[in-house]
């Protein structure tokens, strides 16, 4: 049973998206150990449901490890960083992408809960999960640009509402968005290698979509990650170099999705 | 005899026309003795960031025609002044007073500043205040204390220094260890400058037109923070975190010539500059620069004002206070005005009186000396009851702050002659 465990993930994501956007409707915000604990609670039983999809067949698996890790590191920023307002993001984000997760269908033909699931070795499994990991991690990047532009364009203007006073300060958006860069790079940097190990070692069989999306990430990665580190590009520029990096990166999958649809594979 | 208020505030007008309005301690003798001049018997001045209000007692009908005409002046053009301005007349103007003395009138709800204004317009004015508006404004000072300790009005960090700290922790992630270069010398540098420090903030800085106050700011500061004058100041925009500015100088003194050039070395690091000057020290184009996050008073006691929103619950104990005090005031003044009332009423009718033993007994001149007496004790025992009823209701009247409701019909009813005529 892979789907309940999901189920009670998406609600408790939908749930954790509604106590994020709550005080941005004026509403009184939840108490801390609540907006932490749900989450949390929500992060467990998908963990839980996610094993269970191993060696995760198809893309639906793939989607759900991706809400995974995004509420695992949303609620990394909300310790570490005290940016609850990523939540704002990532919550519906998630909520979406487990529930379309479960519309495409958790097992597909063939994939895992249907008895005939090919085997996967093990670094097939983990290039996959790293692979997954590094994107999050991009997303992270992107989502704390956003945030940034937000932030900045409210204390540009002078306004001070919602936005001013329930964002984190801008510098701390700045540091979050380096951090996840920073941290993502080498991650999709071990997934392009071990991608390139499955495929040279027969593992599995990798098509020159997922090659090129791949090579393309760690590439866009690695630019963004080089204007900050060696180029010293902070704040606003930054930011737009990261909204600009995971938006080729989307882009491209998009493009690649629609040039060899289906749902069999991972990418 | 009335007390009257004539002034413009922040709801009645915008910044730019209350910058034109706002009077330095050195302008605030002038003006009063230009407007009392039309006659009253007694003026003060509170001139802050917010309000321009000018306090009389028993003005003459022409005394508002020249508040007007002065603002006028001032805002110059040919707009009018009146159109930004109110009127309140006798316990309206008094609770007015009280109201912002409590800092239930002020931008932001319970701000403690406004205490020190008043305290400040009190002294400054008091050669031309007169006892009444003394009175009045040593018991405005007296209610904004007991407000401020009997409700939670004043509670919260809901003051411009407390938002400009507020607003320069929504840049920098720490405050701690930033440093501030500060410009100016003025009261809300000085008071932001210790909420920022009290946060951690090193001033490293301290510019103003005369370096003997800088100095006198910086050592007061400690911790190495240097003294300079303003010329000296532009450089150090290119390494200051925050920049405070509360100058008093008439126009901008931060220009986009002067700070953009040093500005662009600074590689992107925000600067968080807080102009708390009026009028304005900053010119509004330096808020174009890159990473330059600019605010100015009305910014800073918006953001003030969501924390007010906290206080509105104490609003009704603090009107509450302020009603009792009114009436207690009102009680005063109006037994101010009574006492001489009754001690006139008394003597016309006493005239009177004797004008008419006088009369009877000059017609009765076969009586002895001893009916004579008698005559003389009954009139004044007959004029001592016809006064006794209406004395006491006015001395009730007084005491409950009806007494310059009473002592109006008692004028006219008897026709006495007006204290500020005699």
């Amino acid at each position: 049973m892979v789907i309940i465990p999901h189920l009670i993930a998406v609600g408790l994501y939908a749930l954790a998206a509604a106590l994020a956007l709550a005080p941005f409707a004026g509403m009184r915000p939840a108490s801390r150990p609540v907006a932490i604990g749900v989450p949390l609670v929500g992060i467990m039983a998908h963990a839980v449901g996610l094993t269970r999809l191993t060696p995760f067949h198809g893309v639906a698996p793939t989607l759900s490890m991706l809400a995974l890790f995004l509420m695992i590191l949303q609620a990394a920023s909300d310790g570490l960083f005290r940016a609850s307002a990523v939540g704002v993001f990532t919550g519906p984000l998630a909520t979406g992408l487990v529930g379309l997760a479960i519309l495409i269908g958790l097992a597909p033909e063939g994939g895992a809960g249907t008895g005939q699931a090919p085997g996967r070795s093990a670094w097939s499994i983990l290039h996959i999960t790293v692979s997954v990991l590094g994107l999050a991690m991009l997303a992270l990047a992107f989502i704390a640009a956003a945030l940034y532009l937000l932030q900045f364009r409210e204390l540009k203007a002078r306004r001070f509402g919602p936005v001013f006073r329930l964002f984190p300060p801008l510098e701390r958006l700045d540091q979050l968005n380096h951090l996840a860069l920073v941290l993502g790079f080498p991650t999709v940097t071990l997934a392009v290698l071990l991608g390139f190990g499955v495929r040279d070692g027969g593992a599995a069989p990798v098509d020159a979509a997922q090659v090129v999306w791949g090579m393309l990430t760690w590439v866009v990665l690695g630019w963004a990650v080089g204007v900050r580190v060696v180029r010293h590009w902070a704040g606003r520029r930054a930011a737009f170099a990261s909204i600009a990096s995971f938006t080729a990166v989307l882009l491209v999958y998009v493009a690649l999705k629609l040039a060899a649809p289906g749902t069999q594979r991972f990418l | 005899m009335s007390i009257a208020v004539l002034g413009v505030n922040h709801r009645t007008a915008p910044l730019e026309v209350r910058e034109r309005f706002a009077h330095d301690r050195r302008e605030v003798a002038a003006s009063l003795g230009r407007v009392l001049a039309a006659g009253a018997r007694g003026g003060v001045l509170l001139s802050t960031c917010n309000r321009t209000e000018f306090y009389f007692a028993e003005p003459a009908e022409g005394v508002a025609e020249s508040v007007w005409d002065l603002l006028s002046e001032r805002l110059g053009g040919s707009r009018d002044a009146r159109e930004y301005g109110y009127t309140q007349h006798d316990r309206d103007a008094v609770r007015h007073l009280y109201r912002v003395s409590s800092g239930l009138d002020a931008m932001i709800l319970g701000e403690s500043q406004i205490q020190g204004q008043v305290r400040d317009a009190w002294e400054v004015s008091k050669p031309h205040a007169g006892p009444v508006l003394h009175r009045l404004f040593q018991s405005a000072l007296l209610v904004g204390s007991r407000v401020r300790s009997e409700t939670g009005l004043a509670t919260g960090t809901a003051s411009a220094p407390s938002a400009a700290v507020a607003v320069a922790a929504r840049i920098f992630t720490q405050l701690a260890g930033r440093s501030a270069l500060i410009l100016g010398a003025g009261d809300m540098a000085e008071l932001a400058a210790t909420c920022l420090v009290s946060e951690g903030v090193r001033v490293s800085v301290v510019a103003n037109r005369t370096y003997e106050r800088a100095r006198a700011i910086a050592e007061g500061l400690g911790g190495g923070t240097r003294a300079l004058t303003l010329d000296e100041a532009w450089e150090h925009f290119a390494t200051a975190d925050i920049v405070l500015s509360s100058t008093a100088a008439p126009h901008a003194v931060v220009t986009w010539d002067r700070v953009a050039p040093v500005v662009a070395r600074r590689r992107g690091r925000p600067l968080c500059i807080l102009d708390l000057g009026m009028p304005r020290d900053v010119e509004p184009a330096v808020a174009q620069l890159e990473n330059v996050f600019l605010y100015d008073i009305d910014d800073l006691q918006a953001v003030a004002a969501q924390a007010a929103a906290e206080r509105r619950r104490d609003i009704p104990a603090a009107e509450r206070i302020v009603g009792e005090e009114v009436d207690r005031f009102w009680a005063w003044y109006g037994g101010l005005v009574v006492v001489p009332a009754l001690k006139e009423l008394r003597d016309r009718m006493d005239q009177v009186r004797s004008a008419e033993v006088d009369r009877v007994l000059r017609r009765l001149a076969h009586l002895s000396p001893d009916d004579r007496a008698e005559i003389e004790h009954f009139s004044q025992a007959l004029l001592n009851k016809f006064l006794h009823s209406p004395t006491l209701a006015l001395k009730a009247a007084a005491q409950a702050g009806r007494g310059y409701g009473m002592l109006e019909a008692l004028k006219r009813l008897f026709g006495l002659d007006r204290r500020d005529d005699a």
